[in-house]
């Protein structure tokens, strides 16, 4: 979440004073170097690049399908899995492994179950907003 | 430690069966266990029951062993409740194997029961995610997903890096539902093509309906004892446990090279029981996903990477080929009731290994056999738990 007003949201990880591994979500204990008590609150995920995504024809309960669903690496390490922000139209083509992707904050799902619940997600940096 | 052997196995029937209750579908299983192993309720000095999804669907969050064994006429004992996801009954196996091993049980049972169909789909599906650590499942994530596109498995990418197709993916189902519709405990009975397969419905990209194993009610169970007292119950060929090996997933970070999980499980597994991949002449393996199998011969040893389609082109791993892999129809096709697979996959080795696996009978019966079971999935890119049971005639 953003810390100040105007600032892009972030996500709340933990990092490693020893060994510089970073988690999310965090974390007490470093699952790298096996340190307790090194890990430090940090935020990250403002940006990332798509790892890995795939279109779900199926969705379960609190979903609607079709729905993107997305391995994101972000740019301070943690490869965490995410859904796709709304504004990308669920179709083949346009999201390509590798492209540069930006955190949103929106509604989990637009149905009754979780249309009140807000997440983050990830979409192209570049997108429909201009802003790189 | 000492030998141990099993001496019973039995099962129930997978599909669905929508008047019985979790432990109406236990207790046949449970009974043809002991009548296989010559064994008195008496007999059993302690016994392991797993079950996952239980708590959930049934309501029954607590004491499932005891309600299923107690219904079965298997009361007073030690009982421990196993819930390790879709590797509960072979967790349980585990720890019957070494109650006996140890010396501390001289007869001990081991039971997987699943009822998963409860008249509502989205609730058992929903149940099944439960499996996996909230913070995925939460958020949509699902077991088809995580194979479509997890980075340990990671089937789209595996189309680009060996040049996998879909009908790639297609095969290990197409063999398998062969095996299946052989197989008179089978939940589905149908030996499906190429294009069934591929033109069946798309669930998440790239995996089809029938590379996916369905939801499922069935139970299995095992009668273990020390090698040196099976014969007093029974003139079966007792069938050794060579060993159980159970491990949990690592947490690993993107840049971790070191072995996926399924790997290093399967490697632990052979040097505990002195053999190599190469001696097995039977394998029943976690396909959750049909593709998965092809992913699971690398890791198992059986291919180097890529290989896995040509492994079936071959002929090597189908019902009369050098290692038949899923005897039984494996999980998409014999059937999934999560908390029972483990030992569903124990009794079709048993059976095989002493011959009494009917038309899908492995024509040389297999001396040397693995059950590879896997389940659950953590935040840490693993799954949660990971066991290979290797037996020996």
């Amino acid at each position: 979440m953003p810390s100040d007003p105007g600032q892009s949201p972030a996500l709340l990880g933990a990092k490693c004073s020893a060994c510089g591994t970073v988690v999310f979500p965090k974390m007490p204990v470093c699952p790298s170097c096996g340190r307790n008590g090194t890990m430090q609150d940090v935020e990250i995920g403002r940006r990332g690049r798509l790892f890995s995504h795939t279109i779900a024809r199926f969705a379960p309960k609190g979903f609607a399908a079709p729905f993107f669903q997305a391995f994101i690496d972000l740019d301070e390490g943690p490869r965490i899995f995410s859904l796709i922000g709304a504004e990308c139209a669920v179709e083949n083509g346009v999201l390509e492994d590798g492209m540069e992707m930006r955190i949103v904050v929106e509604p989990l799902a637009d149905t009754p179950e979780n249309k009140d619940v807000l997440s983050y997600k990830y979409v192209p940096a570049k997108g429909k907003n201009g802003h790189a | 430690m000492r030998e141990v052997a099993i001496i019973g196995v039995g099962a129930h029937a997978t599909g669905q069966f929508i008047e019985k209750l979790l432990k109406d579908i236990a207790y046949p299983a449970i009974w043809n266990a002991l009548e296989d192993a010559g064994v008195q309720p008496t007999d059993i000095n302690v016994a392991y029951v797993g079950n996952s999804l239980g708590g959930l669907l049934t309501g029954q969050e607590g004491v499932r062993g005891q309600v299923l064994l107690q219904h079965s006429g298997i009361t007073g004992i030690p009982i421990i409740n196993v819930e390790n996801a879709c590797a509960s009954a072979a967790t349980a196996l585990r720890g019957a194997w070494l109650e006996v091993a140890s010396g501390a049980a001289d007869v001990a049972l081991a039971v997987g029961a699943e009822k998963m169909f409860v008249g509502d789909s989205a609730r058992s599906i929903a149940a099944l995610s439960a499996v996996s650590e909230l913070d995925l499942s939460q958020m949509g994530m699902q077991f088809t997903t995580s194979y479509a596109i997890h980075p340990k498995i990671n089937l789209k990418a595996r189309m680009e890096e060996y040049g996998w197709t879909i009908e790639d993916f297609a095969k290990p189902a197409v063999k398998n539902s062969a095996n299946g519709a052989l197989n008179p405990l089978a939940q589905h009975r149908r030996a499906l093509t190429i294009e069934q397969v591929v033109q069946s419905r798309v669930v998440v990209d790239p995996i089809t309906l029938y590379m996916c194993s369905s939801i499922s009610d069935g139970a299995a169970a095992a009668v273990v004892c020390s090698l040196d007292a099976a014969k007093k119950f029974t003139s079966k060929k007792p069938i050794r446990i060579a060993t159980c090996t159970l491990r949990s997933g690592v947490y690993r970070l993107p840049n971790d090279e070191r072995l996926d999980s399924a790997e290093t499980t399967a490697q632990a597994a052979y040097e505990e029981a002195g053999i190599g991949p190469d001696e097995l002449e039977a394998i029943e393996l976690h396909d959750a996903m049909a593709p998965a199998e092809l992913m699971l011969y690398e890791r198992l040893g059986l291919c180097d990477p890529g290989d896995g389609p040509k492994l079936i082109d071959d002929g090597v791993t189908t019902l009369s080929g050098r290692v038949p892999v899923n005897p039984s129809g494996g999980l998409c096709s014999r059937g999934h009731p999560v908390g029972a697979t483990g030992l569903l996959q124990i009794a079709e080795l048993v059976w095989q290994m002493r011959g009494e696996a009917g038309e899908r009978q492995i024509e040389k019966r297999p001396r040397v056999t693995m059950a590879q079971n896997q389940g659950g999935l953590l935040l840490g890119q693993d799954s949660a738990v990971y066991c290979c049971t290797i037996l020996k005639s």
